[in-house]
């Protein structure tokens, strides 16, 4: 990441967190640029909302550093959590109140400012009407967005949000990416964990790729896409001979059969008419040959454990 | 805001827990119920019956009944202070919202204290109220009975109240280590309703006895109301150690309360 220190919004250096002898973030080192959408990527069970409870102080550290606005943490905690708004897991209320009562309960242990963002912050996610009801009569997608606004009265220069997806109709999809390039194009930082790959390629800027409590990959998804394995799609009638030719060929790293035919993880992408003619020569008729566009989920798929599930 | 003002509960803190108390009407129905409704059903029948029939039923009012009525107010204040202290302990806990609650960056020993005069402030006025009918109802209703002094009305409202307050921070310090408002509250009462006057009743215990939060309430039960206002036996102590023990208790309640609350996972 080319991004100074300085204007690092999040930053940790081994951090770890253990519970007994397992080890469910492992000495991450993390470096998140102001004014992103940063996309916490790793399956279910890698480590991703610990780590978010650990730097917001709702668990403690085994071992490493954090700093959140550039403030060490939890040194500073109270300061820094002061301009940071975030959703753990599901965001939670008191059913028998309002969503306004909701509201004015963390207003209260944020500060007389808070109070006064209120009104706007139900605006924006679109719950002004409702805010008045009492939040057991809810569906999960308001529950979303008024969760969102219990971060908003913060004004915060950074957003933590724990799988915000969850739970939300496609149209609550679409409105929640909308939302989160509206509070970037503002200069704010979104740092968003999540499972589901496809949404944080739509939603982020940046990522961290973690598997198993470690960080693997980060960076900026552009360059992440790029630095990915060349893969080419092979459409042949004798898929089962053909797999076993190019499983065989020095330049082929990886073969995955699906719907579409074969697909071959290459070392080096100038090896692409080389295994063609290697199956060719074999008398196996190639009916396609297409090297695929590289993508974050072949890149997810390189650096995660599913990779060896996969092969 | 300095380090130190954020672990002072502010006003807005405290009216915000109090807002989470008075908006559940189950528990202003039940507090309700405990505290006025008693005493009103019960002058309301006492009296009824004095009219109907008054030599064999007394007026609703004078001092006996005001001990009669005066430990049903002190015994049942306290279960509405435990329902009330328990809810208040862990409220935050079971709806999930003590962790949107601790990442504001508020410390969690504000969170803790803050909780304890919303509770009081929701709980306490319902007892007064209750206090003060039965108060009027003793004077009013006394008819051939003696009527008690402001002397006596008032410390017997005190001691009401005292016994409201110390069982309902036992019963907040308990649902702070706990978690749990169900077992908090069976296990305070049953400690108030079973396990006090069992043991409080072993006079092989002897001294052991006055380390009852219970039996040190008793031991404050104001003189002029007799035996009408006690439950269980009479066991002497001084003030300081009544005091002491009191004092202790709600301390201990408190400490592990705050350091359970301060410390667990969020």
């Amino acid at each position: 990441m080319t991004t100074s220190p300085n204007n690092l919004v999040l930053e940790t250096e081994g951090l770890t967190k253990r519970f007994g002898h397992r080890t469910v973030v492992d000495d991450v080192r993390l470096a998140v640029p102001r004014g992103v959408a940063f996309g916490y990527l790793g399956p279910n069970g890698a480590g991703k909302t610990t780590l978010i409870r650990t730097l917001l102080g709702l668990t403690s550290a085994s071992a490493g550093e954090m700093r959140l606005l550039g403030l060490p943490v939890p040194a500073r905690r109270a300061e820094a959590l002061a301009r940071v708004g975030a959703i753990v897991e599901e965001p939670r209320f008191h059913g028998h109140l309002t969503g306004r009562e909701n509201l004015e309960i963390v207003a209260a242990a944020r500060g007389r400012a808070a109070y006064e963002l209120i009104d706007s912050s139900l605006e924006e996610v679109g719950l002004t009407v409702r805010a008045d009801d009492r939040v057991k009569t809810y569906s999960l997608g308001m529950r979303q967005r008024l969760g969102i606004a219990r971060c908003l009265i913060a004004d915060p220069e950074l957003l933590i949000l724990d799988e915000p997806m969850n739970g939300l109709d496609p149209a609550g999809i679409q409105e929640f990416r909308g939302f989160v390039r509206s509070f970037v194009g503002r200069g704010r930082t979104i740092v968003l964990s999540s499972h589901l790959l496809d949404e944080v390629e739509k939603t982020c800027d940046y990522i961290a790729i973690v598997d198993q409590g470690r960080v693997v990959v980060q960076g900026a998804i552009s360059e992440l896409r790029n630095g990915g394995k060349p893969t080419v799609l092979i459409e042949t009638d004798e898929l089962s001979r053909a797999r076993v030719l190019v499983a065989a060929h020095p330049a082929v790293e990886l073969v995955r059969e699906d719907r579409t035919g074969l697909r071959a993880t290459l070392r080096d992408p100038a090896a692409v008419p080389d295994v063609n003619r290697s199956l060719v020569e074999a008398d196996v008729n190639v009916l396609r040959l297409e090297p695929l566009q590289p993508s974050l989920e072949q890149r997810f798929l390189e650096v995660t454990t599913r990779l060896e599930n996969a092969a | 805001m300095t380090s130190f003002a954020m672990e002072l509960p502010n006003r807005r803190l405290v009216s915000a827990d109090l807002l989470k108390l008075r908006k559940r009407r189950g528990l202003v129905l039940v507090t309700a119920l405990l505290t006025i409704g008693v005493v009103v059903i019960a002058n309301a029948v006492s009296e009824t019956m004095h009219l109907i029939n008054s030599t064999k039923h007394g007026p609703a009012g004078g001092v006996t009944m005001l001990g009669h009525f005066g430990w049903a107010i002190a015994a049942l204040a306290s279960v509405a202070a435990v329902i009330v202290g328990a809810l208040a302990g862990s409220g935050d806990s079971d709806a999930g919202v003590y962790r949107e609650l601790v990442v504001t960056g508020r410390s969690r020993l504000s969170l803790f204290l803050s909780r304890i005069p919303a509770a009081l402030v929701f709980v306490l006025p319902f007892v007064a109220v209750a206090y003060a009918l039965e108060a009027g109802a003793s004077v009013v209703f006394a008819g051939f009975h003696p009527a008690p002094s402001i002397y006596l009305l008032t410390v017997t409202g005190l001691w009401a109240m005292l016994s409201a307050v110390v069982y309902f921070l036992l019963a907040y310090g308990l649902a702070s280590v706990t978690g749990s408002r169900a077992y908090s509250i069976g296990i305070v009462l049953a400690f108030r309703l079973a396990v006090t006057p069992l043991v409080a009743g072993i006079a092989s215990l002897g001294v052991v006895r006055e380390l009852l939060p219970g039996v040190a309430l008793d031991n404050l039960t104001p003189t002029a109301l007799g035996m009408a206002a006690r439950q269980g036996p009479t066991i002497g102590m001084s003030v300081a150690a009544t005091a002491a023990v009191l004092i202790v208790w709600a301390a201990a309640a408190l400490v592990v309360g705050g350091w359970r609350d301060t410390s667990r996972d969020a």
